[in-house]
């Protein structure tokens, strides 16, 4: 069946309006079950012995204490774990993963690592088993920073790979000619730039149930952003048909990407299980969320550029090395998507481009909201601010005459639709003022000479889907019900972004029925048709489209039925907001329920809209605009405010779409200001896995947000034009308020957390100089 | 969380008792907000919770104009810092208070849990040492008061002996012409540890600073007295120029660290651009 046609009609019935959410009666009420309220009769709890070197052989480990330790009823170790070296990223369609990894080695490659699992009656037990575990490590030398993995001669980390500590071979782009541009170019710049190690700091923990039957299947409550991939590689490990594992998933409490890996827990949690032969649970400490779950990949990164007079550019030229931790997880693919995201956002046509991922002894850095385009365009964009102060024009007026248009080929390989960025750059500049407060003064009150306010923007586009490194599918079921209700059937998981309201809109707008006539079921591998995950700023665009052919199919079959009762045929009929009735008499007609309920003597139909859909690519686009305050005797940054401006092709929620926005505006604040996992460069312990001192902006800590949608550049592959919206507002942000730190001030960053240690520190350096 | 056995003594003396009997690994429950944490998070090894909410009498506020201020050990941060007395009394407290972790976990949280917990970064020891505030104390042997700027002796230690229970704090009444603030460093707005805490209480007469205590927090084992920079400022008429003394010394005076929060150096220079803004602040606030 073919993809319904856009813009059909002028007015919707149901998206594009905030419809109350599916979800919001138990999640506000508390009655929402998360996998750690679950308590099978019998569960036990199974904890992980962590290792306390970053890098070592494990010589000896001897579990007899523990197991001897009343209410422990298994431990296990790499000595009685099935070693099958397999994927942390579950993609296996993709060609951009790493097999790198055992479920337990006699080998540990970072501080915090898991080299053990106990189950026991209650988890204080299980607790107080793990001091009980005897580690005898034989230390390896071990390097900390991909500087040292790469020098020559250092310690390797893993066998596999192509060697030096990479986990990959170099990802290498050249458009054009850059030797030729930058001979044309009237003023060249270069940078190095670097950043630090943020983690998601989802809500809910990692945390994960596992339950065997009787027949050898095993039934595992996970909290994942894929499904279907956990039972994959969960199979494939364990050696079990796919059909033996069923995964389920209901609500989330967040996920930023970094939810969709095959956890170590995941395994250790299903063999327990199996080994105790009762249900087992394991939920991850805070601590544990730090050491075992995935940050963002710290890296550096030298980018020069060739600009002309008119600010034109002429070549760029980037390297980036990105550190992956001790394994692969998803370095394959943030590599080859961060460094092809330099090939767009500001026009070049002469591009050359390296990347790199490293193996390092320190925790693994996997999947995150951004995937490698936070760091690219983090420095692409702090470099055109500078371009900008160079060619004394305004930084918004020269990313406008750069920025991408219709028809240029992004970095999915793809013609770009529309000028989504120019509309967002040239809405928010009226908006906020831009113009205007540029012309302010930067110290606002005499008499308080040390605070200074800057204002900056920061620009950025990202793909929804991860196409062309993974051929996406979306899959959705729709089955119609006797009293005229409809349940969608998806595989896709609800992060708590409100994907499934979502769904159910486009469900409901293409029936044109009743919002509240759809139900969604979700979360369960043995019940919903395949899916490839949440990830990658897709579900609204991929498995919204795949829900709107099914809900088109589920129509005509419904039409089909009435057209049956009512002796006619189905052309004749038209269905609007659930109504059925003739085209040529339209007071005349009949509900759904009526037309599919059974009545005596007539048994009830079995309508099933199916929809598969096989996207390629579009793009969202976004321009942040900030005000800050810094002071200038303490080093503090305050931002004041923002205006993100976002273009979404068509816009289905626009309350779940600017949480999206709000919430992505306040980790990008986080990560630019105070967010930073820091790892002991002389021993590879974490210094800071907690919340206590992982700072996270909090409520009070946020600014003003006036958020403007556009929808400026309708993709045709989304339903409607809708386009992704979760990944963006982290990309924009940071480089904005790097900028504006620099209006305010007059220093560059070429980092983040940009910390107030560093704004005096940098202050007193300009001094000094001056 | 590990596990432990848990008391609920009805009078002091037997909530004295067991904490002697029990060990050292006895620990008091008042509040509860850093014991369970620090429990959980496996910080503190504790055999024994010792809770102490069902004795009586440990829950009163009262005001005296000739005593102060005096509140229990059971008083919650939230209850003091609601209290429209303390804000317009003891600005410096309320400011505190006001800026200690979150509602939530002042709503719970007591004073003087704050305080026994003896942390170089607690919010609440810096206006209350500037204030002279005094702690009581039962012991074995019979009630005791101490200065609270004595009752510290590093970080998580004070003069509390086994056996020995916080029972309330009397912060004695301002002095008709004075002003009094604290100054929180943080990098967030709630739910924050002091990177730097700058408490200054000032008696004034006219533009003349007659007697002057300053606390210094999260620069040392325990919150510190600038003694030196207080000395630089009694009896003298306040200048920009003083005040930039008092700043550099109070810098001398503190002994930081350097850890994951922020360098000793930035530290050090916190503490004088926060003496700074609050002897400023201190000489100009009204009472």
């Amino acid at each position: 069946m073919n993809k319904p046609a856009n813009n059909l009609r002028n007015a919707f019935s149901t998206i594009g309006k905030s419809v109350k959410r599916e979800d919001v009666i138990e999640k506000v009420t508390g009655e929402g079950v998360y996998v750690a309220d679950l308590k099978p009769v019998g569960m036990l709890y199974g904890k992980i012995k962590r290792s306390e070197v970053a890098h070592a052989r494990i010589k000896r480990i001897d579990v007899s204490k523990a197991l001897a330790y009343p209410g422990v009823k298994a431990v296990l170790t790499h000595e009685d774990v099935p070693r099958v070296l397999h994927y942390g990223s579950p993609h296996p369609r993709s060609v951009s993963c790493t097999k790198d990894q055992y479920i337990l080695d006699d080998k540990v490659r970072y501080w915090g690592e898991g080299v053990a699992a106990v189950a026991a009656i209650s988890e204080e037990i299980a607790d107080e088993a793990l001091d009980l575990i005897e580690v005898e490590y034989e230390e390896l030398p071990a390097v900390f920073t991909p500087e040292e993995a790469m020098k020559p001669g250092a310690p390797q980390i893993h066998e596999v790979g192509p060697g030096g500590n990479l986990v990959l071979d170099p990802v290498r782009v050249e458009r054009g000619d850059v030797d030729k541009g930058f001979a044309e170019a009237d003023f060249v710049l270069e940078g190095e730039f670097s950043g630090g190690r943020p983690m998601p700091g989802y809500m809910e923990p990692n945390v994960c149930l596992a339950d065997w039957d009787g027949s050898g299947k095993l039934t595992f409550w996970t909290s994942t952003q894929s499904s279907f991939m956990v039972r994959g590689i969960l199979a494939e490990v364990l050696g079990l048909p796919r059909t033996k594992v069923r995964v389920l998933v209901d609500h989330m409490g967040g996920g930023f990407g970094a939810k969709q890996d095959c956890f170590q827990h995941e395994f250790l949690c299903a063999l327990l299980a199996r080994e105790t032969r009762k249900p087992v649970r394991m939920e991850f400490t805070r601590c544990e969320t730090f050491l075992a779950g995935r940050s963002r990949h710290p890296f550096k990164l030298w980018l020069k550029q060739g600009f002309r007079k008119d600010g034109t550019i002429t070549a760029r030229d980037m390297r980036i090395v990105f550190d992956s931790g001790a394994y692969g997880s998803h370095s394959p693919g943030v590599t080859t998507v961060g460094t092809n995201s330099a090939t767009s956002l500001y026009r070049c046509e002469n591009v050359r481009l390296d990347g790199r991922a490293v193996y390092t002894n320190t925790p693994i850095a996997g999947a995150f909201r951004g995937y490698g385009v936070v760091q690219t365009y983090y420095a692409l964009d702090i470099q055109m601010d500078e371009a900008a102060e160079r060619l004394g024009m305004d930084p918004a007026d020269l990313k406008l005459k750069n920025a991408v248009r219709e028809g240029d080929i992004a970095p999915s390989g793809h013609a770009i639709v529309g000028h989504g960025l120019e509309a967002c750059i040239e809405h928010g500049t009226r908006v906020f003022d831009w113009k205007g407060l540029r012309q302010g003064a930067r110290c606002p009150d005499p008499a308080a000479s040390h605070v200074r306010k800057g204002w900056g923007l920061g620009c950025e586009m990202h793909g929804s889907s991860a196409y062309p490194g993974i051929k996406e599918q979306g899959n959705a079921l729709i089955k119609v019900n006797e009293d005229g209700s409809v349940t969608l059937m998806t595989g896709a998981a609800g992060l708590g972004t409100g994907a499934h309201t979502a769904l159910a809109q486009i469900a409901a707008e293409e029936l044109n029925m009743p919002f509240e006539s759809v139900s969604v079921v979700h979360g369960d591998t043995d019940a919903v048709p395949w899916d490839i995950g949440a990830f990658a700023s897709h579900t609204t665009y991929l498995v919204g489209s795949a829900t709107r052919m099914a809900a088109a199919e589920a129509r005509a079959g419904i039409l089909r039925r009435a057209a049956e009762k009512l002796q006619t045929t189905a052309d004749a009929l038209d269905m609007v907001d659930g109504r059925i009735f003739l085209r040529a008499s339209p007071d005349s007609g009949l509900t759904v329920a009526e037309a599919m309920g059974p009545t005596p003597g007539i048994p009830s139909a079995n309508i099933l809209g199916r929809g598969t859909y096989e996207p390629t690519k579009s793009y969202s686009f976004a321009a942040h605009f900030v005000e800050v305050t810094v002071d200038t005797e303490t080093g503090l940054v305050t931002v004041d405010r923002v205006v993100p401006v976002h273009d979404v092709g068509k816009v289905i929620h626009p309350i779940a779409a600017a949480g999206q926005i709000e919430g992505g505006i306040q980790q990008g604040i986080g990560h630019t200001l105070t967010e930073d996992y820091i790892i002991d460069t002389e021993t590879g312990r974490s210094l800071n896995a907690g919340l206590v001192d992982y700072k996270m902006p909090l409520s009070m800590d946020m600014p003003d947000i006036d958020t403007v949608i556009l929808e400026a550049a309708p993709d045709p592959g989304g339903p409607w034009g809708a386009k992704g919206v979760g990944e963006d507002p982290i990309i924009a942000i940071g480089p904005a308020i790097a900028n504006a730190i620099h209006d305010a001030i007059g220093v560059r960053f070429h980092h983040y957390p940009i910390t107030p240690e560093d704004i005096l520190n940098a202050l007193n350096e300009k001094e000094r100089q001056s | 969380m590990r596990r432990f056995a848990y008391h609920e003594p009805k009078t002091l003396e037997e909530a004295s008792r067991l904490l002697v009997d029990l060990g050292e690994n006895a620990h008091v429950l008042a509040g509860g907000t850093d014991l369970f944490v620090e429990i959980r998070e496996r910080l503190r090894d504790v055999s024994d919770v010792v809770n102490i909410k069902n004795i009586p009498g440990m829950t009163d506020i009262t005001w005296d104009p000739a005593v102060g201020l005096t509140f229990g050990a059971l008083v919650t941060a939230r209850q003091l810092e609601t209290l429209p007395g303390v804000q317009r009394t003891y600005p410096n407290f309320a400011e505190a208070l006001r800026l200690l972790a979150s509602i939530q976990v002042r709503n719970r949280a007591t004073v003087v849990g704050n305080l026994c917990r003896a942390s170089p970064s607690a919010d609440t020891i810096p206006p209350l040492i500037a204030d002279g505030a005094i702690i009581h104390i039962y012991t074995p042997k019979g009630m005791r008061r101490m200065p609270l700027a004595e009752f510290f002796t590093g970080p998580g230690r004070t003069r509390l002996e086994r056996g020995d229970i916080a029972t309330g704090i009397v912060i004695p009444a301002p002095a008709p012409d004075s002003g009094r603030i604290y100054l929180k460093h943080g990098r967030r707005k709630a739910m924050e540890l002091a990177t730097v805490g700058v408490a200054v209480s000032l008696d004034r007469d006219g533009d003349t600073c007659t007697n002057a205590r300053i606390a210094l927090g999260a620069v040392g084992p325990t919150v510190l007295r600038a003694s030196a920079a207080e000395a630089l400022l009694k009896g003298r008429k306040i200048t920009d120029e003083l005040i930039a003394q008092v700043g550099a010394q109070a810098m001398a005076e503190c002994t930081p660290i350097s850890n994951v929060r922020a360098s000793a150096e930035y530290r050090r220079s916190m503490v004088g651009v926060l003496t700074r803004r609050a002897v400023k602040t201190a000489m100009e606030a009204t009472q």
